[in-house]
């Protein structure tokens, strides 16, 4: 998937792999490769900047922790990034389904 | 021996060059790409990828700098942007303290405050109280509330202005108040205000340059807002 499409739902993307606990820069960009099987063309540059705002906006919070041997700023979802996920995944559920709906329409079903 | 520069730092000096704002702010998201090259160059060699291989690999993945800029750019303005605004409460409220303290010093002064000097710390203290309201809401609009609200593309700009107007009016308040004591108007109470308009003047300038100086490059607000759907 080209990286002009991903980058409409960077936020989302973001928030739902740090759902399960902090992570790193890296290892977030490591957890969205992983978790699309490699299908997401991410530019993983822009992740940084992207990440700064969503801690801006109060989504994520951050703190640096020891990452093996190396001093690494993780990132934590907030109460209202785990809100935030909430809302993009129904948005997201809504969007699919409707575009479903419309190409695979479900057959009509006989008159009785 | 000439050795090859280390594509790692020639990728963030450039991304570095390229992208403007508050030294703390840049420091911090640049280091956070270098960390971020050094770890994925890293990850490559553990899996047996040899080293400038694998550095150039992971430069090339994490995408041009004209990619980058944007980006950084944006969130650079906004923290520049902010740094004003913060700036100017802060003046504003020395300002406003100090009229206060000079309006309580003239009631058990028979010396009292030179009529002029009356009239301009009105207006110091309007000018002073408007600045303080808009860079309070700048500072509320590009921190969370922007989830809500799409921060306006013009903001830096005006908040820069904001921050030109304000420092103006500090060496001003500098020049009255320096001249109001050689005429012997409380004289120490006016040195005192001269003093502290005259230090914060230069500090408000140079910030509301540097933000205006990064609301004008390219990229500077086209990912501003509440995301980049």
């Amino acid at each position: 998937m080209k990286a002009d499409a991903v980058r409409g739902h960077l936020d989302g993307l973001l928030l739902a792999v740090l759902e399960d606990g902090p992570l790193h820069g890296y290892a977030i960009i490591v957890a969205v490769q992983q978790r699309s099987g490699g299908a997401l063309d991410l530019r993983t540059g822009t992740t940084y900047p992207a990440l700064n705002r969503l801690e801006r906006l109060g989504l994520l919070r951050s703190s640096w922790q020891s990452v093996g041997e190396r001093r690494r700023r993780c990132y934590e979802l907030t109460d209202a990034g785990r809100r935030s996920l909430a809302t993009e995944r129904q948005a997201w559920h809504d969007f699919t389904a409707a575009i479903g709906s419309v190409l695979n329409p479900t057959p009509p079903r006989a008159a009785t | 021996m000439i050795t090859a520069a280390d594509p790692i730092e020639e990728y963030v000096t450039a991304l570095a060059a390229a992208v403007h704002g508050p030294a703390r702010a840049k420091a911090r998201l640049i280091g956070e790409i270098r960390d971020g090259l050094t770890d994925a160059t890293a990850a490559r060699t553990s899996e047996g990828e040899p080293g400038e291989a694998a550095t150039r690999a992971a430069v090339r993945e994490f995408g041009t700098i004209d990619d980058l800029i944007p980006g950084c750019q944006a969130e650079l303005t906004i923290a520049q942007t902010r740094h004003t605004a913060r700036l100017v409460i802060l003046t504003s409220a020395a300002l406003l303290a100090y009229w206060q303290l000079a309006w309580i010093t003239h009631d058990t002064d028979p010396a009292g405050l030179p009529r002029i000097v009356q009239l301009f710390g009105i207006n110091m203290t309007v000018l002073a109280g408007a600045a303080a309201l808009l860079a309070t809401t700048t500072l509320a609009t590009t921190g969370v509330l922007a989830r809500w609200l799409p921060t306006p593309p013009r903001l830096p700009l005006v908040v820069a202005w904001t921050g030109t107007i304000t420092s103006a009016a500090m060496g001003i308040v500098t020049v009255t108040l320096v001249t109001a004591s050689a005429f012997g108007a409380s004289r120490l109470l006016m040195m005192l205000g001269g003093a502290l308009a005259a230090a914060a003047h230069p500090v408000l300038a140079a910030s509301a340059r540097a933000c205006r100086r990064c609301a004008q490059l390219p990229g500077a607000t086209s990912a501003l807002g509440p995301s980049q759907h």
